[in-house]
C-alpha cells in the first residue's frame, strides 16, 4: 500500500516537472475556389509528418512539446483536392513518374514561433509559422519554390486551459495558411508561368 | 415548533430571499450605463425568406471581437415577434472558406462587390438568402482596478476581508452592409460602462455589473429594429 502510494507520488512529481505534450487537432473546411484540371502529387516528408515544436522556459527547461505534423497533413489533404482535379499522395519523390502526376508539391515548415500570455503579458496566445513550399516536375525538376507565413491567435479566456489556447492558435494559423495558399497559389510568378504552359 | 410557526418562518425566509435578490438586482442594474447611437445611411427592410449574418472583425492586432459577443447579438436579433433569421457566424465562415478569414475578409463594401464577382461566393450567399452582412467591431476593457481582498484559513475556519472594485467599458460598432446594393446602410454604436464591486466580510459578495451583456441586449434590439426598417 505504502509502496504504491510512494510510486504514485513519484509519478505525480515527475509529471509536474516534465514538459507538457500537446498534439494539435482541428478541422479545416474545404475551400471554395476554382479547381484546376491537373493531377498533383503531394509528398509529405518525415520531418513534416513528425514536426514537433518545443517551447522552452526562461531557465532553458522544456515547457511544451507541440506536435503539429499530422494536423498540417489533414489541412493539405482538405485544401488540395478542392484546388486540383486529382491529388495523389506520394510515399517518396521517386514514385512521381509512375503516378502520372503533372507536378509534385512538397511543403515544409521552416520556423514555428509561439507566444504565451504568461510570457508576453498580452491577452492572447499567438502562433506564427514560416513555410517553404516547393513545386517540382514529375522527374524532380524545379518549377517553383516560395515562402509563406501564417499567423493565428486566440484570446485568453477564463475557463480555457493553456493547451486549448495553444491548440486554437495553431489551428487558426493553419486556417490562415490554407486560405492564403488556396488564394495565392496561382499568383506565384513561377507557378503562374507553369500553369500557363499546362493549358 | 408547531407547523404554523414553521410556515411563518418559511414565508419570512422566502420574503427575505426575494428582497435580497431584488436588492442585488437593483444594485446590478444601477451599476451599468448604456448608450446606443444609430447613424442611418440608407433604407432598410427584410423579407421573411431573407436572412442576415453577423460577423466579428478580427483584423486588429491589439484586440479581436469576441465570438461569444457575436453569438449573443445573433441570438437576441433572432428572438421575438420581429425576430430575423440569423446565419451562425462559424457556419457561414466555414462554408465561405477562404473568403471571410481574418486576412481575406472584405474591409469595404467595394471589396464585397469584387468578392461577389466570384461565382462560388455569389452562389453561397444566394443559397443562404443573405440580405445584410453586419460587421461587429469592438471589445470590453477593464480599467480602474482598486482595493484588495485577503483570505485566510485556520484550524477554526476561514474567511476573507477587504474590498475590490473595477470598471468595465464595452464599445461596439455594428456596420450594416446591404448585399443587394453593396452599400453601407448604417452604423449602430453602443457604449456600456459599469462599476463592479466585491465587498468581503468573511464571505466575498461579488456585485458584478453585466456591462457586455447590456451592450449586447441594447445593440441587438436596435439592430433588429434597424434591419426591419422600423
Amino acid at each position: 500500500m505504502l509502496k504504491n502510494l510512494a510510486l504514485l507520488c513519484g509519478a505525480a512529481l515527475l509529471s509536474a516537472c516534465g514538459a507538457s505534450s500537446l498534439v494539435v487537432s482541428g478541422s479545416y473546411p474545404s475551400p471554395n475556389v476554382g479547381q484546376m484540371p491537373l493531377t498533383l502529387g503531394v509528398y509529405y516528408d518525415e520531418e513534416l509528418r513528425n514536426f514537433t515544436y518545443v517551447e522552452y522556459s526562461e531557465t532553458g527547461k522544456e515547457e511544451y512539446r507541440i506536435a503539429s505534423g499530422q494536423t498540417h497533413i489533414e489541412l493539405f489533404d482538405t485544401v488540395l483536392p478542392a484546388m486540383f482535379a486529382n491529388v495523389v499522395v506520394l510515399n517518396d519523390l521517386d514514385s512521381a513518374p509512375s503516378a502520372r502526376v503533372d507536378a509534385v508539391f512538397a511543403p515544409s515548415i521552416e520556423e514555428f514561433q509561439l507566444a504565451l500570455p504568461q510570457k508576453t503579458r498580452l491577452d492572447s496566445y499567438e502562433v506564427w509559422v514560416k513555410y517553404n513550399m516547393r513545386l517540382l516536375g514529375p522527374n524532380g525538376e524545379y518549377i517553383a519554390d516560395w515562402v509563406m507565413t501564417s499567423y493565428g491567435k486566440t484570446p485568453l479566456a477564463t475557463l480555457r486551459s493553456t493547451d486549448a489556447g495553444i491548440n486554437d492558435a495553431t489551428v487558426g494559423a493553419l486556417r490562415d495558411l490554407g486560405s492564403s495558399f488556396a488564394l495565392s497559389f496561382d499568383s506565384v510568378p513561377e507557378v503562374r508561368e507553369w500553369l500557363a504552359a499546362q493549358q | 415548533m408547531s407547523s404554523e410557526n414553521r410556515t411563518v418562518t418559511g414565508t419570512t425566509r422566502s420574503a427575505l430571499q426575494a428582497g435580497l435578490l431584488m436588492f442585488v438586482g437593483v444594485v446590478l442594474a444601477a451599476c451599468t450605463t448604456t448608450t446606443v447611437d444609430e447613424f442611418r445611411q440608407g433604407e432598410t427592410g427584410i423579407e421573411s425568406h431573407e436572412s442576415i449574418v453577423i460577423l466579428g472583425r478580427r483584423q486588429g492586432s491589439s484586440y479581436e471581437t469576441r465570438e461569444e459577443f457575436v453569438d449573443c447579438v445573433g441570438d437576441r436579433v433572432a428572438r421575438g415577434a420581429r425576430g430575423i433569421r440569423v446565419i451562425p457566424e462559424k457556419e457561414f465562415i466555414d462554408s465561405m472558406f477562404p473568403w471571410f478569414e481574418p486576412r481575406t475578409a472584405p474591409l469595404r463594401t467595394s471589396d464585397l462587390q469584387t468578392l461577389m464577382e466570384e461565382q462560388l461566393v455569389a452562389d453561397k450567399i444566394a443559397e443562404y438568402g443573405i440580405r445584410y452582412i453586419i460587421w461587429l467591431d469592438g471589445q470590453t476593457e477593464t480599467t480602474n482596478r482598486a482595493g484588495s481582498i485577503s483570505c485566510a484559513v485556520g484550524p477554526g475556519g476561514g474567511g476573507c476581508f477587504g474590498f475590490g472594485s473595477w470598471e468595465d467599458d464595452s464599445n461596439f460598432d455594428a456596420r450594416v452592409w446591404d448585399v443587394s446594393s453593396f452599400a453601407n446602410v448604417g452604423t449602430i454604436s453602443t457604449d456600456a460602462t459599469g462599476q463592479s464591486y466585491v465587498p468581503a466580510v468573511v464571505v466575498p459578495i461579488p456585485l458584478i455589473a453585466r456591462v457586455e451583456a447590456n451592450a449586447c441586449n441594447s445593440l441587438a434590439s436596435q439592430l433588429q429594429q434597424f434591419v426591419n426598417g422600423d
